[in-house]
């Protein structure tokens, strides 16, 4: 500003304040057309996930990756022959399904965002992919099962995909079904599955869909019903498991009801039977299996995304093993299978921005989604070949929770089998839970 | 049957436990602390990082989490509810409300959402059992915890009855202004039995920490169970609360058996037909009387 100090003192005139207005204005304009000399026109990139609350734990490696991708990013990002500025507004659901859904209406409306990238559960995903359908703005996501977010927002089988705008990719129920008989090969047990599936949208969808594909298989599924999340005892389930002589255990439980129910099996020797322990959902992340003590010892688990996995970022350049380890150095904390999950997306979702005819038009950017084939951190994402419209399959690997040998931390995370990638090159076989 | 009878029985020693500084503090005080859980908490997280960084075990991390959860009650009576009790009954419900949102969210922004548990730090105790006749296994722990609240509840009836505090406090809770015309400060024993109830909440936390995992947001349910365990129990007596615990869980473990679903709603139905009893049965015995 040139407003002079001596003048400031006795309070600014009118002709001064229109001088200093001008001069300013002045200023900003002059400031627009040099930044516009450089850079054709800005991108906004609207990144939703759970950071806080009862899903924080998916949301707890994000700052590191969009760290990353901001610094891959800050010289611009090229498309169709133009450079790019790149805003990414990343926003908090606080696990809220709500909120998520007002967050979407927000980036959309008022802060005009070219691309929506959603990630982790159906909490957050289906809700900002709706809000995203109605105002017509492309939208990416991942880290669901696809068969909720595309059926749980009412595409009906058979029929044509009622959605023009959103796109989801990654594992769904037969994912898992061809990991856990991969999985469940590698010790000989009597094929008895006692399963817990909880009555959560996750629990009976698994009830329905996959229950059904592993008794076609050969194998006896023992389920004493749903019960509820938050339950504290669980001796009735107890007992049944250990009449029906059960090898194999299968539960989809958030941690608290995982950590009260399988101390009850230890305490009413259930564990000494199982010799396979397979888990979702608690033990996608170290501190769940940590919180077990003794007891999280070989639980055996699936993982959407591995250090192991051999492929590069397209956006940051990073693999597999030096993504872990930068997170490790730079938080201070063990690796989780979810920095490659988020990372992938900002992958598949920026190659789809490349792809497009014109990144700032939305219709040439759901196009360009729409028929995107590329291989991301965590893999090959393409839509060209998906099992449903605006789906694309991902892989979901075989894994388990050994001793650290030696390690910075308590347990280490190795992959056991690869059916749904076999790209990705096991570290281990499979140990008895028992063992 | 008899086997979900005993394990009942023993879960209901943990709800009482939790219970057990709510409904104390009801009694004295007529203050529903609604940050109750998320204190307990915090006491959970107080024991782990003294396990975790400085190696020592919960059992001993109790001889310096009790003290700094009776302080923490001491302060808050002080500051917090006894400003808030002067501007009417309600407000102190508003007040530990805030509380409890405040403490959880100072907890996840400190420790981030990461599950915890004391079982790491306890040995095999977490899972080590006793088995009895005919092949039912009871928790070790769940024992150890059952005692414990046993212990608390009768410390705290002992207190009340046999000790100096314990008749200020019953003489506050019933008058503080004849109290005090008795050189009764009743400021300074409002502030003693809130330290006291946060002792048994800091042992609840310690409970709950051993027993099962917590994260930052794990206030809300233990709040819910220690609340339908003190009004089962008839808020403020020290041995319905005991009684109100094993209602609770013998209700769940029932439901439980009928379906797994029901673990839960048999809980939470319990817990309403004994409000609505206690709402409308008097009113009732009152009509018949006057008819």
């Amino acid at each position: 500003m040139t407003v002079s100090n001596d003048k400031s003192r006795s309070g600014l005139t009118r002709r001064d304040f229109i001088a200093a207005t001008a001069a300013a204005g002045a200023i900003a304009v002059a400031g627009r057309a040099g930044f516009a000399l450089g850079q054709d026109a800005a991108l906004k990139v609207g990144f939703i996930s759970p950071r806080t609350g009862p899903l924080g734990g998916f949301g707890q490696t994000d700052g590191y990756v969009l760290d990353l991708a901001r610094k891959a990013l800050a010289g611009g990002f090229q498309a169709g022959g133009k450079t790019y500025s790149v805003e990414i507004i990343d926003q908090d659901t606080q696990s809220d399904p709500s909120r998520a859904g007002q967050l979407a209406k927000d980036l959309i409306n008022n802060q005009g965002i070219d691309l929506m990238l959603a990630v982790s559960t159906p909490e957050t995903i289906n809700p900002v992919a709706d809000a995203c359908e109605a105002a017509g703005v492309p939208c990416l996501s991942t880290v669901m099962p696809w068969e909720a977010w595309y059926f749980g927002r009412g595409a009906k089988p058979g029929e044509p995909s009622p959605f023009k705008w959103t796109y989801h990719f990654g594992f769904g129920v037969e994912t898992f079904h061809q990991t856990y008989i991969s999985q469940w090969s590698k010790i000989e047990t009597n094929k008895k599955v006692g399963v817990m599936y909880p009555n959560d949208a996750d629990g009976n969808a698994i009830r329905a869909n996959l229950a059904p594909l592993l008794a076609k298989d050969g194998y006896t599924i023992v389920d004493p019903g749903a019960y509820e999340t938050g339950t504290t005892d669980f001796s009735s389930q107890i007992a049944l498991f250990k009449a029906e002589g059960v090898e194999i255990f299968n539960s989809f439980p958030i941690p608290p009801d995982f950590a009260a129910f399988w101390r009850q099996a230890a305490q009413q020797g259930l564990t000494k039977q199982i010799k396979i322990a397979q888990v979702a959902k608690t033990g996608l992340f170290p501190s769940d299996i940590e919180a077990l003590g003794d007891l999280g010892k070989n639980i055996a688990s699936a993982a959407y995304w591995h250090k192991a996995f051999p492929y590069k970022s397209t956006l940051t350049g990073v693999g597999g093993q030096d993504l872990a380890d930068g997170y490790e150095a730079a938080e201070g904390k063990q690796w989780t299978q979810q920095l490659g999950a988020s990372l992938s997306l900002l992958d598949a979702g920026f190659e789809a921005l490349k792809a497009a005819s014109d990144a700032k038009d939305k219709a040439a950017v759901a196009k360009a989604i729409s028929t995107l084939n590329v291989t991301t951190v965590a893999g090959k994402v393409d839509f060209t070949s998906g099992p449903v419209p605006n789906v694309a399959n991902g892989p979901i690997i075989g894994t388990q929770w050994v001793p650290s040998k030696g390690g910075k931390w308590k347990f280490d995370y190795v992959v056991t089998e690869n059916v749904t990638d076999p790209n990705v090159q096991p570290e281990a076989t499979l140990v008895p839970y028992n063992s | 049957m008899i086997n979900s009878l005993i394990q009942g029985i023993l879960l209901g020693g943990y709800y009482a436990l939790i219970a057990s500084g709510l409904s104390f503090m009801f009694s004295v005080m007529r203050i529903i602390n609604l940050a109750h859980g998320s204190l307990a908490v915090l006491a959970g997280y107080l024991l782990f990082v003294l396990a975790q960084r400085f190696g020592i075990s919960p059992f001993y991390g109790l001889l310096i989490v009790l003290p700094v959860m009776a302080a923490i009650g001491f302060l808050l009576q002080r500051f917090v509810l006894d400003r808030s009790l002067r501007a009417g009954p309600l407000v102190p419900i508003l007040a530990t409300f805030g509380l409890a949102i405040v403490v959880d969210n100072l907890l996840f922004q400190q420790f981030g959402a990461d599950t915890r548990s004391l079982a790491p730090y306890i040995g095999t105790l977490s899972y080590d059992s006793f088995e009895l006749p005919g092949g039912i296994y009871v928790g070790a722990l769940a024992v150890y915890i059952f005692v414990t609240a046993v212990v608390v509840l009768g410390g705290l009836q002992l207190l009340l009855s046999f000790t100096a505090i314990g008749r200020a406090i019953r003489a506050t809770a019933e008058d503080p202004e004849t109290a005090g015309l008795v050189g009764i400060d009743s400021r300074l024993v409002n502030a003693v039995a809130a330290a006291i109830a946060l002792v048994t909440v800091g042992l609840a936390g310690a409970a709950l920490g051993m027993r099962a995992t917590f994260d930052a947001y794990a206030g809300g349910t233990q709040l819910l169970f220690a609340f339908e365990a003190a009004v089962i129990g008839g808020a403020g007596s020290v041995w319905g609360t005991l009684i109100g615990g094993i209602v609770l869980a013998l209700a769940q473990s029932f439901g439980a058996q009928i379906s797994p679903l029901g673990f839960l709603i048999a809980g939470h139905a319990v817990f309403l037909i004994v409000l609505f009893a206690r709402i409308f049965l008097p009113r009732l015995i009152l009509m018949r009387r006057r008819a």
